[in-house]
């Protein structure tokens, strides 16, 4: 019987789907169809498919060869179904095996002269196709460092399609070893540098989202005892980081706002390995992997420009759905600067993701999803022209524009904000003084560790996990603060210092300091210094 | 001045109509309204017939053509008027009509004289005469600075807090700043409006309106449904300093509509005071030529204003305590400091609104007041500064610089943190 499956995954956002792909060959008239809602890029594979078998010195079948993918309902997209249905035609053909391809999945793209190209994406596919109960599957000599990342799977790094069939026919390769390396998660380390180091990925993959700044880089690593002279700042970034809470931060050009953002990724916790994985499938669908692929333990850092639009910030495209910043920034930070200048449209976008942690693209037949659990940090000029409300040759701008710049930032988004601070230019003074003050990163990274520990055990039992994801009448019934320990809290709403709302955030913070210091529940220390944090803005 | 009371349902609906008609502030219809009854007026505007003449009104030939034109202009709006219907629903849905002669008439608009409102559109709970009877106005820039907006709420606060009502208009800024203060202590605010008051503007004030109708009054010449105009805030001006006893202006720039108000405050020989700000500061320009060149007094805090007014105000019998409920019970005789209670914190949270309970310096702990006294007089220090000269470490300075901040010692400033004006 001339009919040969084989399996592939099919990618919607980060989540995989095995597509089975089988190939028959009839009688017929000469030529190749392909059903099972392809796109345009895989309707093109039937050319492309051609010319990489007969330019691999493979025999084409003059005969009719109907390809199939199924679950037919399922939109594909992409050029990765090339090796799965190039290796299915030569199966049902009898060149290869059938028994050696039934248990492989295979994933990626052919050049018109044989040879395997990289694609994105690798990571989830794999992830799929381990879930789906595939031990090996077949990628790019180039994608191979990235598909062993996934525990426990085998991987065949073939790097042609001559290579991957004389690897499934048994067959040595021109230097009499192996015809394609085939390893395993232990094995990573040594072929992962030996694959990474001639990993050229192809210009188009690697060409890289604007904006994205690797924390990771070791020979200039941000620290947070670098930001002298502005210690409210320090404190509110560690707070940030320790319950989760979004940030917004108010000041002149070179107080050090973007400086302090940056900062943030350094005292977050490192990622576990399930949150790595997410990540790093994130980055692995949206190309921005760096070539030297290994699992992403550093949370990322995003800062789009302005002027980004809104697919660029939530995701999405026609075609393949691409995952925007809010997703690259998932379990990192997204910093938002100059964030009044951002489209109105853009900046309300974010109000799902911070919701729901995911951002949903729906698109004709799928919806996309993306997870998107990111720190929120946004920064801003007090008024457009940046010049400091002053006396006459100052700040230019009407009462209106300046009540406009920043009412351009949303209520329902600047709700989700806990922490507001100021930042006012450093005087001399304050710099010399603030060097008793400063701490590295390493150490307030700890504190962190800790008090994240502290608040995840507290919340076990809860949806919740951090102090920032606690809404608002869950704190006022369950998680009240010592009593009696409100009074300047009360006194300065008497005042009209602060909201109802307002305060409910003071509560939500002082939280997360208590957690910080270790306390069992917030006193009356601990709600003063949130309250400090939230009057830290001048009104 | 009194007008026969059998007349008044007529007489309340010309005037209804006449501010339909007529801008407020109209010197010719001021000037026949003192010699002609409202329905008289409104007859022979409807007519189009010169009404009689009297001293000071068309009794020269220049006044008789002045009266003419006036008339065409009035006249231009008659397609507009509703009927006595439409005006009396107008009264519906909390809004109601306050006319020279009512109970609740304040007589002290009698000192506008030919530019006295026709009558007064009232949304609001509070009662006009009375709550003018002691009153403020507290008016300064839109652009107020953190400084500006902040003096302004505690100002009004502390004075609502002694039984003064607050009378200020809608803008943004420093008037929006006074009436939170008042709405906060729980006490009598009345924003005087340039359009109708059941036309929120600017618009992003629509819930501050909701609320100061809800303790306070709105007010406003103009009939309801009216919209602003740049002008009618000019003319507004006027009321807002005759309604109330005294009037403050707390940052005004150069060119700032506060020191129209000012000036009416002035020519109607009202206490005009204002509270100086940062000498660099061009928002505070205003405060300072006034203070330089019209003699308005200098005033820090609500003691000061109430020492200005008390003896030029009503009698001491509508003190604090000395008059029924009206009054928000005050924390003492004015001017004299708030007094001392138990140490902060100490177990008395939510101890009730407008209570006034400031904990004075002697009761805050050790590492609290060491911080307080690092904290400069003069400009501002950074928290590390203050920690360095407290001695005291950066949690310990976080949360006592919150706590101060709370109780309203401290504030933030451009430069970090700086003390309060107690």
């Amino acid at each position: 019987m001339p009919l040969a499956r084989t399996y592939s995954v099919a990618l919607i956002g980060v989540n995989g789907q095995v597509v089975e792909v089988e190939a028959d060959i009839a009688n017929g008239l000469v030529g190749m169809i392909l059903v099972g809602l392809p796109d345009t890029a895989l309707r093109e594979a039937r050319d492309r498919i051609r010319a990489a078998i007969v330019n691999s010195g493979e025999e084409w079948p003059q005969r009719r060869i109907t390809v199939g993918l199924s679950p037919a309902s399922l939109p594909k997209r992409g050029s990765w179904f090339d090796l799965a249905i190039a290796i299915g035609i030569l199966a049902a053909a009898g060149k290869v095996p059938r028994a050696a391809v039934a248990a492989i999945m295979f994933f990626g793209e052919l050049g018109l002269d044989g040879r395997l190209r990289p694609v994105r994406g690798v990571l989830p596919a794999v992830a799929a196709a381990m879930d789906a109960g595939f031990g090996r599957v077949m990628v790019a000599e180039q994608n191979a460092a990235e598909a062993v990342l996934v525990p426990g799977v085998r991987v065949i790094a073939a790097s042609s399609l001559t290579a991957a069939a004389d690897w499934l026919r048994g067959l040595p390769g021109p230097d009499g070893g192996p015809a394609a390396a085939e390893f395993d998660g232990s094995q990573e380390l040594s072929h992962a540098r030996a694959t990474g180091a001639q990993a050229a990925i192809g210009g188009e993959v690697s060409g890289g989202r604007a904006g994205r700044v690797s924390a990771s880089d070791a020979a200039m690593a941000p620290d947070l005892s670098e930001l002298l002279g502005q210690s409210m700042a320090r404190r509110a970034a560690e707070v940030c980081a320790a319950g989760g809470h979004h940030l917004s931060l108010l000041g002149p050009p070179g107080a050090g706002k973007t400086m302090l953002a940056e900062r943030i990724p350094t005292i977050l916790p490192r990622l576990d390995t399930a949150a790595a994985l997410e990540v790093t499938a994130i980055h692995s669908v949206a190309g921005t992997l760096p070539p030297q692929v290994s699992l992403l333990t550093d949370p990322p850092f995003l800062a789009p420009h302005h002027t980004a639009t809104k697919a660029a910030i939530v995701g999405g495209g026609s075609g393949i759905i691409l995952p925007g910043s809010a997703s690259l920034a998932h379990r990192g930070v997204l910093f938002l600067d100059e964030a009044p200048e951002f489209a109105k449209d853009v900046l309300d976008a974010l109000r799902q993701p911070l919701e729901a942690g995911e951002v949903v693209v729906a698109r004709l037949g799928v919806m996309t999803r993306f997870p998107a659990r990111f720190t929120l940090v946004l920064a801003a000029n007090p008024c457009p022209c940046a010049k400091m409300a002053g006396p006459k040759e100052g700040c230019s701008c009407s009462p209106a524009t300046r009540r406009r710049y920043l009412g351009r930032i949303s209520g329902p988004l600047l709700d989700r904000v806990d922490v507001k601070i100021e930042l006012e230019p450093v005087g001399r003074r304050e710099l010399l003084s603030d060097r008793a003050f400063a701490e590295s990163s390493r150490t307030v990274a700890l504190r962190v560790v800790q008090a994240r520990d502290r608040a995840a055990h507290r919340l076990r039992g809860t949806p919740w996990h951090l102090n920032a994801e606690v809404p608002g009448s869950e704190l006022r019934r369950t998680w009240s603060p010592a009593p009696g320990s409100l009074a300047a809290v009360e006194r300065s709403l008497e005042r009209g210092q602060i909201s109802a709302r307002g305060v409910v955030k003071v509560i939500r913070v002082a939280w997360t300091i208590a957690d910080l210091v270790g306390r069992a529940r917030p006193t009356r220390d601990d709600c003063d210094a949130a309250l400090g944090l939230w009057l830290g803005v001048r009104r | 001045m009194s007008r026969g009371m059998a007349r008044l349902g007529e007489e309340k609906l010309a005037r209804a109509a006449l501010t339909y008609l007529a801008e407020p502030g109209d010197p010719a219809l001021g000037a026949l309204l003192e010699i002609c009854e409202p329905a008289e007026v409104l007859a022979a505007i409807k007519a189009n017939m010169l009404p009689g003449t009297g001293p000071g009104c068309g009794d020269s030939p220049a006044g008789r053509a002045a009266l003419d034109r006036a008339l065409g202009r009035w006249r231009v709006r008659l397609p507009t008027l509703p009927d006595d219907g439409g005006i009396a629903n107008a009264c519906r849905e909390g809004i109601r009509l306050t006319c020279p002669g009512d109970p609740e008439w304040p007589d002290v608009l009698d000192q506008l004289r030919q530019a006295r409102p026709y009558a007064l559109w009232l949304r609001g709970n509070a009662d006009l005469r009375f709550a003018c009877s002691r009153s403020v106005s507290v008016v300064g820039s839109r652009a107020a600075t953190g400084y500006g907006g902040h003096v302004a709420g505690e100002l009004a606060a502390d004075l609502a807090e002694r039984g003064w009502a607050i009378v200020s208009g809608g803008a943004y800024g420093i008037d929006a700043a006074a009436h939170r203060g008042a709405l906060a202590a729980e006490g009598i605010t009345i924003a005087v409006m340039a359009c109708g008051v059941d036309y929120p503007y600017p618009s992003g004030h629509a819930d501050l309106f909701q609320a100061i109708a809800a303790q306070g009054l709105v007010i406003s010449e103009w009939p309801p449904g009216c919209h602003p105009a740049r002008m009618r805030f000019l003319v507004r001006n006027r009321t807002i300093a005759a309604l109330a006893c005294g009037t403050v202006i707390v940052e005004a720039g150069e060119r700032s509509g506060a020191l129209n108000t000012a000036r009416h405050a002035a020519d109607l020989g009202k206490p005009l005071m204002a509270v100086p700000g940062p000498v660099t500061s061009a928002q505070s320009a205003g405060c300072h030529r006034i203070i330089r060149e019209w003699g308005a007094t200098c005033v820090t805090r609500a003691a000061d204003v109430i020492e200005m007014l008390s003896p030029l105000s009503v009698p001491d019998a509508l003190a604090p305590g000395g008059l029924g409920p009206v009054f928000t019970p005050g924390s003492g005789p004015p001017g004299s400091g708030p007094p001392g209670s138990g140490p902060p914190g100490c177990g008395q949270a939510g101890s009730g609104a407008g209570s006034g309970s400031v904990p004075s310096r002697d009761d805050l702990d050790a590492d609290t007041a060491r911080v307080l006294d690092a904290i400069p007089t003069r400009g501002g220090a950074g928290t590390s500064t203050i920690a360095v000269g407290a001695g005291v470490d950066l949690d310990t300075v976080l949360r006592c610089l919150g706590r101060l901040a709370g109780y309203g010692f401290i504030e933030r400033c451009d430069r970090g943190w700086r003390l309060r004006r107690p």
